[in-house]
């Protein structure tokens, strides 16, 4: 059996998990603590790619990353392929899995009792220092659950993966796509061994997280 | 010296706070929802009145017309929350150590508080041995200590208390005013306490501004306010019963001689107050209910000050409030009384109250000491 799909999948829901937080939870922190206009518009925009369907989403990312389209055709001017590599399946994973990461870190900033923000104000912190001395170490189970759930969501990506990075086997095909082929092909004795994988990786992390949520700080 | 005037819109309440202090305790004491932890907020930064100016220690903090606005890290204002606000995820000594004080410049902060200094306040508030707590760990009081230490820790011009003890029980309460107040005053600069309960504020502050609606009165020196309420207002803001009219029956000489219910009521004049009143003009006063004294019958009245201000009439009321009796006395006199359904609201001991008999004996003569009739001003 190819194990290829296997190490695929977990390094691109690896990079795309790393992609959201890093981008997610400033953004979570900024729509959780910050009031401006529109603020209600752009927290329901972010949600979007929960409820779209994958395809539509896949759709629209492949007109932007596609080598027609206004980022694929500057990336290919500088001899960068986007669409139909693994870098695309990154990019369709974060993408799918960035609202959970999103709503749940922002309800964990939500819930932090504003001053104890107000506190280190006064207490002459800037904004930065308070929000890695107060705000983060006070959401942090919040956030590492929105990690968790964007991991596993990004490792079962199906179909914003299919249509901007394809199923190209040995290059673009990950655990999802595998699975699925192995069916239409009737090799279900793999499937059955990558869909019980996937189940093992699931519960392994939930687990794991459990444990963690029940330190203190 | 702090100078604080801020009006403040927020719905449909408006804040209008205008008063100064430079006495090192000023408490703010008003019903909630008067405007004073919004007056805190403004003065530490944390929310901008739509008009007005602070000035603390010669400091121009906020200044609408300037349109200067100090952020609350460079105001130099410590500030102790109601709950107290402590970091759940830091110990006692982290909580401490988390105060950047300010350099010499003003305004500016250093990077942390230096170890020594954190150690010496941890100390001075008797937090020793606590110091490797969370405060989930702590009591009331123990919590109420970090907050202050911390708040002192950023060596602040003026300090913020935010209903600092109630969130403790009684007895802790009582015995945590003195200490406060002690620290306070050891301290020396100028301290904020907001508080709805005036005798804690008459424990702890030297001034008192009140609060009502949004609206305050300037700051008052706290023997002021209660013995020499400046008006009707301040009167009935600090809870005064008995808050009576009646016009001038004789030209004011020592004492001023009023015509209440049919009867003479003479009260002694305060020293403080001027008074241009002319016969015939109506008066605003209150009489303190304990001071009001049941005669005993069958006992002749041989004490010369308890002839005056003698009055007939009848109990119609009563309320049981523990260690006291309130009775309510209506006048014999014709005519409506002055308070609903009774004249004048009396407090007697318990003790008194069963020795008098008074379930059974309902009617009296009562005496109201001059001294204890206060004349409002206009």
């Amino acid at each position: 059996m190819d194990w290829f799909p296997v190490w695929l999948s977990l390094r691109v829901a690896l990079l795309a998990t790393l992609l959201t937080v890093i981008a997610g939870v400033p953004i979570a922190w900024f729509i959780g603590r910050r009031s401006f206009p529109g603020r209600d518009l752009v927290s329901a925009a972010l949600l979007t790619p929960l409820v779209l369907p994958p395809t539509v989403l896949g759709y629209y990312l492949l007109m932007v990353i596609g080598a027609r389209g206004p980022i694929g055709h500057t990336l290919n001017q500088w001899g960068i392929e986007f669409a139909f590599t693994w870098r695309a399946a990154v990019l369709a994973a974060a993408v799918g899995s960035f609202p959970l990461l999103i709503k749940t870190a922002q309800s964990g900033f939500e819930s932090i009792d504003r001053r104890l923000e107000q506190a280190a104000q006064t207490l002459g912190h800037s904004d930065w220092s308070i929000f890695w001395n107060v705000s983060i170490p006070l959401a942090w189970r919040s956030i590492l659950a929105g990690t968790v759930l964007a991991f596993c969501k990004a490792l079962g990506d199906f179909g914003i993966t299919l249509m901007v990075a394809g199923d190209i086997p040995g290059r673009t095909q990950t655990l999802p796509l595998a699975i699925y082929d192995h069916v239409q092909a009737n090799q279900l004795d793999h499937a059955n061994a990558l869909s019980l994988l996937s189940v093992a990786i699931v519960v392994l992390l939930m687990l794991a997280f459990g444990r963690i949520a029940r330190l203190r700080y | 010296m702090l100078k604080v005037s801020a009006r403040k819109r927020v719905g449909d309440f408006t804040l209008d706070a205008s008063w100064s202090s430079d006495h090192p305790i000023v408490a703010l004491v008003g019903p909630s929802g008067s405007g004073k932890t919004l007056t805190l907020q403004c003065i530490a930064g944390l929310i901008a009145p739509d008009a007005g100016h602070i000035v603390s220690a010669g400091r121009v903090l906020f200044d609408a017309e300037a349109q200067i606005n100090l952020r609350p890290q460079r105001r130099c204002v410590g500030y102790v929350f109601q709950g107290y606000a402590l970091f759940p995820h830091m110990t006692v000594l982290q909580n401490v150590a988390f105060a950047r004080p300010r350099t010499p410049r003003f305004g500016a902060t250093t990077s942390a508080t230096p170890p020594d200094r954190t150690v010496e306040i941890i100390e001075r508030l008797g937090l020793t041995s606590l110091s490797a707590r969370y405060p989930t760990d702590l009591s009331g009081g123990q919590q109420q200590r970090v907050a202050l230490a911390r708040a002192l820790a950023t060596d602040p011009d003026v300090l913020l208390l935010d209903e600092p003890l109630s969130a403790l029980d009684a007895p802790l309460r009582r015995e945590l005013c003195g200490e406060l107040s002690q620290t306070l005053h050891d301290w020396g600069k100028i301290a904020v306490l907001v508080t709805h309960d005036l005798s804690e504020a008459y424990q702890i502050a030297d001034t008192v501004v009140l609060y009502e609606h949004g609206q305050t009165t300037g700051a008052v020196a706290k023997n002021d306010l209660l013995w020499n309420p400046s008006s009707e207002r301040v009167a009935k803001l600090i809870g005064a019963r008995n808050i009576l009219r009646a016009p001038i029956a004789e030209p004011p000489m020592d004492s001023i001689v009023l015509n209440w219910r049919g009867g003479r009521l003479e009260a002694a004049r305060s020293p403080s107050h001027q008074l241009h009143a002319t016969v015939g003009e109506m008066l605003a006063f209150f009489v303190r209910p304990e001071y009001v004294r049941l005669i005993r019958k069958n006992r002749p009245v041989t004490d010369g000050l308890r002839q005056t201000n003698l009055f007939r009439g009848e109990i119609v009321g009563e309320r049981d409030e523990g260690t006291t009796w309130a009775l309510f006395f209506r006048l014999d006199a014709p005519g409506t009384p002055s308070q609903g359904h009774y004249d004048l609201e009396i407090e007697i001991p318990k003790l008194v109250y069963e020795r008098l008999n008074i379930p059974h004996d309902r009617h009296w003569e009562v005496s109201i000491h001059p001294g204890s009739i206060q004349v409002l001003p206009g």
